[in-house]
């Protein structure tokens, strides 16, 4: 891997050599700064707002144990991201007990699109489709990236919400950069799938023809 | 020039800015003349954006903010 800061996470040397007092602080405070991210990320992760909260704790309690090896000038937010995604599979992956759909891979690419432009036959507006778009909630989307195996979860979190790039996302969960691309289309397909599941159960698109009729 | 099928294969990878500048280019010489292409990019800009835009509405609980912010009080005194 190209940083090799990342790579010492999980070292337990434990002490605050080569960091001053102001230094350190600096960095905590430049850490605690990520904390909304990686709470989202570990909402997702664990599906859990306790479970959320302890991983997030324990995230911060490592990343400042670790705190004199970060080397100045890498990425904070990768390296905090890391850790967090080495302490969910270490200490939170096995609690997980809600079983998610990994069959069904067989989704057409670009489903939402393909199938709202076939649904709102009918335009009352210039976009329909964004009309569509614009209703589904948080809770909607959230529930929808809940909905994803553990991996798609991953990748859509880090891509879509945190907006890392493909080689930083390949940082953090240490897989190659052609995997996390991969895994990342398999995800959004996954979810536009999902997303527009919802959209037909609550409501939001009615004008549902297979046979391009109202 | 790049076909429809290429150019939408390259969909994510554009919205992502993942290419280089002569991919960004020539995705973008054929939007200009690709009114389909041009409506499935802007499409799924928008699911980006959307998804983007609602998840991060959730913050941190302030009360796990506060506990962080504790430990590292305690934190540069640690043997
Ligand atoms: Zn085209």
């Amino acid at each position: 891997m190209a940083d090799r800061s990342l790579e010492q996470v999980n070292d337990p040397c434990v002490g605050a050599e080569g960091l001053t007092e102001q230094s350190r602080s600096q960095l905590e405070q430049d850490a605690i700064a990520h904390i909304d991210a990686l709470y989202r990320t570990a909402l997702r992760m664990t599906r859990s707002s306790s479970d959320a909260e302890d991983l997030v704790q324990e995230t911060y309690l490592r990343a400042f144990r670790s705190l004199h090896q970060f080397a100045e000038g890498t990425n904070l937010r990768a390296w905090l991201f890391r850790i967090m995604t080495n302490t969910y599979i270490n200490d939170y992956r096995k609690r997980q007990r809600r079983p998610t759909n990994t069959s069904l891979d067989d989704i057409e690419d670009f489903y939402l699109y393909d199938h709202l432009v076939d649904s709102v036959v009918q335009p009352q507006s210039d976009n329909p489709e964004e009309e569509v778009l614009e209703r589904l909630t948080t809770a909607n989307i959230t529930d929808a990236i809940d909905e994803l195996p553990e991996e798609f979860r991953q990748v859509v979190t880090l891509a879509d919400v945190e907006g890392f790039s493909y080689r930083e996302i390949a940082d953090v969960l240490q897989i190659p950069v052609g995997t996390v691309m991969s895994r990342l289309f398999r995800a959004r397909r996954r979810l536009r799938k999902v997303l527009y599941d919802v959209a037909i159960e609550s409501g939001y698109i009615r004008e549902m023809a297979s046979d391009g009729q109202l | 020039m790049a076909n429809c099928d290429e150019t939408i294969a390259k969909l994510y990878e554009y919205l992502d800015r993942e290419l280089s500048p002569a991919e960004r280019r020539e995705v973008e010489g054929h939007l200009a003349l690709c009114p389909p292409c041009r409506e499935h990019f802007r499409f799924e800009y928008n699911v980006l954006s959307l998804i983007g835009k609602r998840c991060r509405e959730t913050a941190a609980p302030p009360e796990l903010v506060a506990r962080v912010r504790k430990m590292c009080e305690r934190a540069p005194s640690d043997p």
